[in-house]
């Protein structure tokens, strides 16, 4: 064999100042431990209490939105006595600029939930942390959305966790699907 | 009666020390489980019995917690709910939110719940380092 396409794919995340990156179908699990390893990482990197809860903030919110939302997904159709098994596929990476530490996640979703996923990031990014503030309490008493599984707040503590607006992207990939990235620094 | 409710913590759930006989009820750790409600459902409905015979009696609950993700947020909402219900009905109720000093977003979340807080007395303090 030739290691060298692996260690090409090394050298591009560390040319990028990555430090973790996963790529792959996300379950709890993975969250519980790469989540240890990066607290880990960030203990001996010797960084503020602040930073690390806030990495790890936005890390978990942003693994949730895929393991939730993703839509690239498989499945196995069950008996209708046993739960069904699905899990969901992303990529997430965390990594350094400067002085700040970037948590990036990238999923495919519907072309038809662009536009609505989009009207929600663009409101939340143009937001103070005073108006940020106002709406996370105004959600958290309102009844989840339509398709989401959660309280619909995960974009908002990444944005109340960020030190600077969260930038996101959508890349067109066939008829059906568009690449969804969010990137969130602290 | 069942004068203690207590469940262990662990690595994404909080210890929850509900000691019913001290009238004394605390979540202790991180939240960010895989199933918020599937954790929160047996806290809830441990809590609801005690408070439905609490009548005018007081109790204190301590939150103190270092963590927690966006849906455990609206479970803790839920249950500060509970607490000021209890507290409308005549109970006397103290809630104390304990955040680490050196995370003031945690600061911020426990202005935010006390703010919503009408009948219950909320109280704002820094962690024991």
């Amino acid at each position: 064999m030739d290691g060298r396409d692996l260690f090409d794919l090394r050298a591009t995340l560390q040319r990028q100042g990555i430090i973790f990156a996963f790529s792959g179908y996300m379950t709890e699990t993975v969250l519980s431990g790469v989540g240890e390893a990066i607290k880990q990482k960030l203990t001996i990197d010797d960084a503020d209490t602040k930073t690390l809860r806030s990495v790890f903030a936005v890390f978990v919110e942003q693994m949730q939105n895929i393991i939730r939302y993703s839509a690239e997904l498989a499945a196995q159709s069950s008996a209708a006595d046993s739960p069904l098994l699905e899990i969901r596929y992303g990529i997430v990476t965390i990594g350094q600029e400067g002085n700040e530490y970037v948590v990036q996640a990238g999923n495919l979703v519907a072309h038809k939930d662009v536009e609505r996923l989009r009207g929600r990031l663009i409101k939340i990014r143009d937001m103070n942390k005073e108006e940020l503030r106002a709406l996370r309490k105004e959600q958290l008493r309102a009844a989840p959305e339509e398709g989401s599984k959660g309280a619909g707040l995960g974009i908002m503590e990444i944005a109340r966790r960020a030190s600077k607006p969260i930038e996101f992207d959508f890349t067109d990939v066939d008829d059906c699907y568009a690449f969804f990235t969010l990137k969130a620094s602290v | 009666m069942m004068w203690k409710f207590e469940i262990p913590a662990t690595a994404r759930t909080p210890a929850v020390t509900f000691d019913f006989a001290e009238n004394h009820l605390k979540l202790t750790g991180e939240s960010y489980p895989e199933d918020v409600t599937e954790f929160y459902k047996p806290v809830f409905e441990a809590l609801d019995t005690y408070l439905a015979k609490l009548g005018k009696g007081s109790c204190r609950f301590d939150i103190e917690l270092i963590y927690l993700n966006s849906s455990s947020a609206k479970a803790i909402m839920m249950l500060m709910d509970k607490l000021d219900a209890a507290a409308a009905n005549g109970a006397s109720v103290e809630v104390f939110w304990y955040y680490d000093r050196e995370d003031d977003t945690m600061q911020e979340l426990g202005e935010e719940f006390g703010e919503d807080l009408a009948n219950a007395k909320f109280h704002l303090e820094k962690m024991a380092k």
